[in-house]
């Protein structure tokens, strides 16, 4: 019963079509209080739309045909938009990528903060103002008082992120959705937004899904991951463990694909050769299976399950004996 | 914003002072500006006499500062055929055609701004197909064949309104839906785009995943957003109203400027014609210019920069 507890967001067998296809299909995984959960794949691999699909906030074209999503009980999938409502940015917030983009060019960051507090509070102006004030000094954004005066135009691209932090967690969520919040800012600043999303982890317990392609951004700030490919996850694991043993010949290679330090200049970099399979050609199989280079016949006809092989670890691979080899630089 | 304020009245100015010049360029080089000026028929003495009356005998260059000069005194000549000031008479004219010209813009931006609304936020639905069948037809129907239209229906035959003639405010309501109704439907779809466009946006998005309604958004955001194209548009349709005037004062029998201005011409009253051009193009600078100042005001990134 008090595991049960500890797991702020359950998303059990969610599957999301576009036009048929199942552009996400069967993903499960759980996060827990105070926990960063990684979802790192490709573009296309359906993390994205997982992290929209959370929040009620998929686009027109993406159903969600099976699954349900659990915040701490309640079943998300279920509620009218009105309740729905009522759930995002209070105990279910999200950012995103383009964080200048995200905020209302006419409206001064002071009246975006406060607004998402007195949306979920009925509180008068003054209260939520100071609440306002509160979340800007969380955030680390030094003189408040002139920042909650100011428009988003005069605010820098790691500013306006911090400020989008401070919408999303204004109302204490249970959990945040990160949706590549630092793709779009200089590197510097990455390391500062990510430290800073650590630490309010730390202090408030919020759980935290990280979608991501960034390897380097998994290795700073996440405690477990989720490999997607196609759609589908193809491995789960606590991060050290994923790091260590990949279990999945895409993991693998994925790792052994990002550039290291010890990394000789104008090599080639390593790469996985082909091409994600388009989403209406998904047959029965692997969807890797392509690109494998450890696939054999039974990857083409059955889909390989989830397994686990280690406490916590668990990979989408019929061949998992022939990994260990591919993953070189990695291991 | 003061800068910017500045430069938008330098461009006003340089504006007006090219109408002037074209006007005066127009009268003096489309030919013999005294024929213009005389009734049919009129002996040569009394041509030549008139025009050394009005100096039109002396070099272009002095008369062309000669013209600069009254304006800048308003002096704008004396009706040939009242032999009353031009501007009197146009100034007797005025207050009609301002108010046809807010009653018209009552009805564009008071029926146009919400259906625009509307066919934004109900995208797709019943709703929105139903009110494209409104703008179009406002937009496609020209003014004289819509003035004619009002009048048989609610003039002649339901007998509930006035057809002609400026009197009560209820005078008001047909010439005011007839000017209005390719304005409303222009505003109608301006504010459609805006809107769609705006709702695209990311920060909307954001917004959504705040907890904020639809209408919350709208209201809040999106409105002030799309307002921004909107009133440039705004400026551009008074100018475009007082062009329809023309049309609809005939139509109506409405005794404003677009009525005067016919009568004018046909009775080649050609400086009465001249103030209501300058008139026109004056009220066609000052509204952009207008426009501008308030684009400013919405946007901050215009109001706060130095």
């Amino acid at each position: 019963m008090s595991e049960a507890i500890a797991l702020a967001l359950v998303v059990e067998n969610l599957t999301i079509d576009i036009d048929g296809a199942s552009v996400v299909d069967g993903v499960s995984f759980a996060v827990e209080a105070g926990e960063v959960m990684a979802l790192v794949g490709e573009s296309g691999c359906g993390k994205s739309l997982t992290a929209f699909a959370l929040l009620g906030l998929l686009p027109d074209v993406a159903t969600i045909v099976e699954g349900r999503i659990t915040l701490d009980g309640l079943d998300l999938s279920s509620l009218s938009e009105r309740e729905m409502q009522r759930v995002r940015g209070n105990r279910l917030s999200i950012i995103f990528q383009e964080p200048t983009a995200s905020l209302d060019p006419l409206a001064t960051v002071g009246a975006q903060i406060a607004e998402a507090y007195t949306v979920h509070h009925g509180v008068g102006r003054s209260l939520a103002r100071a609440k306002a004030r509160d979340m800007l000094v969380a955030v680390g954004i030094p003189d408040p008082d002139r920042r909650l005066t100011q428009f988003p135009f005069e605010l820098s691209g790691g500013m306006c992120q911090r400020i989008m932090i401070a919408i999303a967690l204004i109302c204490a969520p249970r959990v945040l959705v990160a949706d590549e919040p630092t793709t779009a800012l200089d590197v510097t600043i990455q390391a500062q937004i990510l430290d800073l999303m650590k630490r309010l982890v730390a202090e408030r317990g919020t759980g935290i899904v990280l979608i991501t392609h960034d390897m380097g951004v998994v290795a700073t700030i996440a405690d477990r991951v989720a490999v997607m490919y196609a759609g589908r996850i193809a491995e789960i694991a606590p991060v050290e463990e994923l790091f260590a043993r990949p279990s999945h010949p895409y993991t693998a290679l994925l790792l052994a694909s990002v550039p290291g330090r010890d990394q000789p200049p104008k090599q080639p970099l390593a790469t996985i050769d082909g091409q994600v399979p388009a989403a209406d050609r998904l047959g029965e199989g692997c969807r890797f299976v392509d690109r494998c280079p450890v696939a054999g016949d039974r990857c083409r006809s059955e889909a390989p399950p989830l397994v686990e092989c280690a406490p916590g670890h668990r990979a989408a691979c019929w061949h998992r004996d022939r990994v260990a080899g591919l993953a070189g630089i990695a291991a | 914003m003061a800068r910017y304020v500045a430069g938008r009245l330098l461009q006003a100015a340089i504006a007006v002072f090219g109408v002037l010049t074209i006007v005066f360029v127009v009268m003096r080089f489309s030919g013999d500006p005294t024929l213009l000026l005389v009734p049919e028929g009129a002996s040569q003495e009394y041509v030549d006499a008139l025009r050394v009356e009005l100096g039109f005998d002396r070099p272009v260059v002095v008369q062309y500062v000669d013209y600069l000069g009254d304006l800048l005194r308003l002096d704008f000549g004396v009706s040939v055929v009242q032999r009353i000031p031009a501007f009197d008479i146009v100034a007797a004219r005025i207050p009609y055609t301002v108010l046809l010209a807010a009653g018209a813009l009552f009805v564009a931006i008071g029926v146009g701004i919400p259906v625009g609304i509307a066919m934004a936020i109900r995208r797709g639905g019943w709703l929105e197909r139903a009110l494209a069948g409104v703008v179009l037809t406002g937009q496609s129907m020209p003014t004289f064949l819509s003035g004619i239209l009002l009048i048989l229906v609610f003039g002649v035959v339901l007998g509930w309104l006035p057809t002609s003639g400026a009197g009560d405010l209820d005078t008001l309501v047909l010439p005011s839906v007839a000017l209005g109704a390719l304005s409303m439907a222009t505003f109608a779809r301006m504010a459609r785009i805006a809107i769609v466009d705006e709702l695209g946006k990311d920060y909307v998005r954001a917004a959504r995943a705040r907890g904020l309604s639809l209408a919350g958004i709208v209201g809040r955001h999106v409105l002030r957003n799309a307002a921004i194209p909107v009133v440039t548009v705004a400026a551009l349709e008074i100018g475009n109203l007082l062009a329809g005037a023309v049309i609809v004062e005939t139509v109506f029998a409405w005794p404003g400027i677009g009525q005067l201005a016919i009568q004018s011409i046909q009775s080649r009253d050609f400086l009465v014609v001249q103030v209501i051009v300058l008139l026109i193009s004056f009220v066609y600078v000052a509204t952009s210019l207008l426009a501008d100042v308030a684009y400013g005001m919405l946007d901050p990134r215009i109001r706060l920069a130095r």
